[in-house]
């Protein structure tokens, strides 16, 4: 008794696990481009495989499992399908030993049809996805133009910045330094009209500054410039450096052997802004990298 | 600067150096003194500008012109201006030949290489003006005919600052013609008593069965010195006188500070710039240097500048005088552009 009830139980506990799977299977139908499957199907006649596929056809059937069940095959197939609509998988078969496939139902190898559906996830009456929007192009490059752009920026930055720092630490350091005498103040600008790197204007300027200078040192203010100029020439302290820069600055041929020492010897023991005709933006400036 | 004329040679400026000292003894031979107007004198002939003596009379201005012009073998003529002279009086004119009943040219006295204009401010500005158009454009036209003038041409003109009535003062764009204007001043009293002795040796001239006494045009040595030739040697050696950029920047800035004086109220013209350039490399040349130096443009500018600045009124009704003012510049050189001299010149 308690042994046909057990038989029982069991077969109504697989009705309704059929019944339940069954339902299931009917409420997820696979959708286009989704796989769905169909397992455990015996089908008589020797082994069956799938037909080679034509590019355009909607359905692509695998199958993924085969074994033997007595004279027939048990199969396990997945297909999908590109296209929402009824298939059968029959028409993707044939059989492996090249036998045509029958499917008159009297005959006892007949393959039976194997329907299967397949739905859409877009809604009724629109059959294709909606045309995709114009989009404005990616920018150019990618992720490592980035990062090689940026790294190039980084680069020059830093390299601005050095440079900027060691220039204007040169121009702090030059600003620094102040030369003491007339003598220091005078040297460069002489050492540059001799080798032709000073401007016009400075070259000018440093001439009739000088005599200015010695004008007002040696209270000459009352004599005419004529005058001036040639007791300046013959004056002991004055007249070298006086006359060697008249040789320098109007010469064609300039003379080349200069004891700039010398002629700088008597601005030794002057204050170097003595001359303040040189206090101006032509003569004010470093001189030591002055150009033509 | 550029220079398209070859370097003026040591054995060039030698050989000018002779010339301009045998001219300068010969002058010597009978004026005392008055280097510096001699120096001017041979300014103006070696570069063509014309000059314009300022002076009292009795300072040996024809004196000097005629010796010089005997020096060099150059023609020589002497128009005393008044205000009746006429334009035809210096030009020429056109006069009826009644022998074959037909007009001819008479050259005037302007076609000579050396004219002296004695007391030009004493003529009619129309007359004035031909004899300053003829020196501008060194050509005359006298009827329908133009003559060009005898090369070199020079005229060196005098004017007394002191007697000022009945005179007719020249413009300035007129006075803009003479390269140089030079001021006599008295002799030193050395030089005086030079001119006294030599004066005092000289005696009585027999003429004509009579006698006169003598002055110092009778004791002119009438052979001359120098050739032409060798004056136009020295007019081209001036032009291979060196001029440095630095030279040019001083007459520039010069020039430019004359325009900027408070107290200047026409500065000079780009033609004092080069008037002044022009007769450096002359003063270079002389001195025996083939290259200018700031003494030259020192030394000519007042001759050069003053005559083409005009003061304004409140200056001259403070009684500052214009050489003061070129003094002024001058000692302002080597200062910043703008900025008086230090203990600039006043009245």
């Amino acid at each position: 008794m308690s042994r046909r009830f057990n038989t029982w139980r069991g077969m109504w506990l697989c009705i309704a696990i059929a019944l339940t799977s069954l339902s299931t299977a009917a409420a997820q139908l696979p959708s286009v481009g989704m796989p769905g499957r169909v397992t455990e199907l015996v089908l008589p006649g020797s082994e069956v495989e799938v037909r080679a596929r034509d590019a355009k056809d909607p359905l692509v059937l695998r199958i993924t499992r085969v074994a033997p069940h007595g004279s027939a095959f048990r199969y396990d197939f997945e297909y999908v399908a590109l296209e929402a609509g009824k298939y059968d998988l029959r028409d993707a078969l044939r059989r492996r030993d090249g036998t045509p496939i029958v499917t008159d139902p009297g005959d006892p190898n007949a393959l039976p049809s194997i329907p299967v559906e397949v739905t859409s996830v877009l809604a009724p009456g629109i059959v294709k996805p909606h045309v995709p929007e114009p989009q404005a192009l990616p920018r150019f490059g990618a992720y490592r133009t980035w990062l090689v752009a940026a790294g190039v920026v980084w680069l020059a930055g830093l390299a601005l910045v050095l440079f900027g720092l060691r220039k204007k630490h040169a121009a702090m350091a030059a600003a620094r330094w102040k030369p003491r005498t007339l003598a220091e103040r005078l040297r460069p600008l002489v050492e540059s009209a001799l080798a032709g790197t000073l401007e016009r204007e400075q070259r000018a300027q440093l001439e009739l500054g000088l005599v200015a200078f010695w004008r007002r040192k040696l209270a000459m203010e009352h004599e005419s410039p004529v005058r001036t100029m040639s007791l300046l020439r013959d004056h002991a302290q004055a007249g070298p450096l006086l006359k060697s820069l008249e040789a320098w600055l109007h010469m064609p041929t300039p003379p080349a052997d200069v004891d700039l020492k010398a002629l700088l010897e008597p601005y030794r023991d002057m204050p170097a802004d003595a001359i303040p005709e040189f206090d101006t933006a032509a003569l004010s400036a470093p001189h030591s990298s002055g150009g033509r | 600067m550029t220079q398209t004329a070859p370097v003026l040679t040591n054995a060039d400026l030698k050989t000018t150096e002779k010339f301009i000292q045998a001219v300068r003894e010969r002058v010597a031979t009978v004026v005392v003194g008055q280097d510096v107007v001699v120096e001017r004198l041979l300014i103006s002939l070696f570069t063509g500008g014309h000059l314009l003596l300022q002076g009292v009379p009795g300072l040996a201005k024809t004196l000097l012109i005629s010796v010089l012009s005997k020096s060099i073998d150059l023609d020589f003529a002497r128009i005393q201006f008044t205000i009746d002279l006429l334009p035809s009086d210096i030009l020429g004119s056109e006069v009826l030949d009644q022998r074959i009943n037909e007009f001819r040219v008479r050259k005037g006295p302007i076609f000579t290489n050396l004219l002296l204009a004695d007391e030009i401010n004493r003529a009619a500005p129309k007359v004035q003006g031909a004899l300053l158009e003829a020196m501008q454009e060194r050509k005359v036209t006298i009827g329908n005919e133009t003559f060009r003038l005898p090369a070199p041409f020079l005229v060196i003109a005098t004017q007394n600052p002191v007697e000022q009535s009945g005179t007719f003062e020249l413009p300035e764009a007129q006075l803009d013609r003479f390269m140089l204007v030079h001021r006599l001043d008295y002799p030193s009293p050395s030089e005086e008593r030079e001119i006294l002795v030599r004066n005092s040796a000289l005696g009585v001239q027999r003429q004509d069965g009579g006698a006169v006494v003598q002055t110092e045009f009778d004791v002119l040595s009438k052979e001359p010195v120098g050739s032409t030739d060798q004056l136009i040697a020295a007019m081209e050696a001036v032009h291979r006188v060196h001029v440095s950029e630095t030279f040019i920047e001083h007459v520039v800035d010069l020039v430019n500070r004359s325009r900027k004086h408070p107290a200047v109220e026409l500065g000079c013209s780009p033609r004092a710039g080069i008037a002044l350039l022009k007769a450096s490399r002359a003063r270079a040349l002389m001195h025996g240097r083939h290259y200018t130096v700031p003494e030259d443009l020192f030394s000519l500018a007042e001759d050069v500048m003053l005559h083409r600045m005009r003061l304004k009124y409140e200056a001259i009704a403070e009684g500052v005088n214009g050489r003061a003012i070129v003094a002024e510049l001058l000692r302002s050189l080597g200062g910043a552009a703008g900025e008086p001299a230090k203990n600039g010149a006043s009245a």
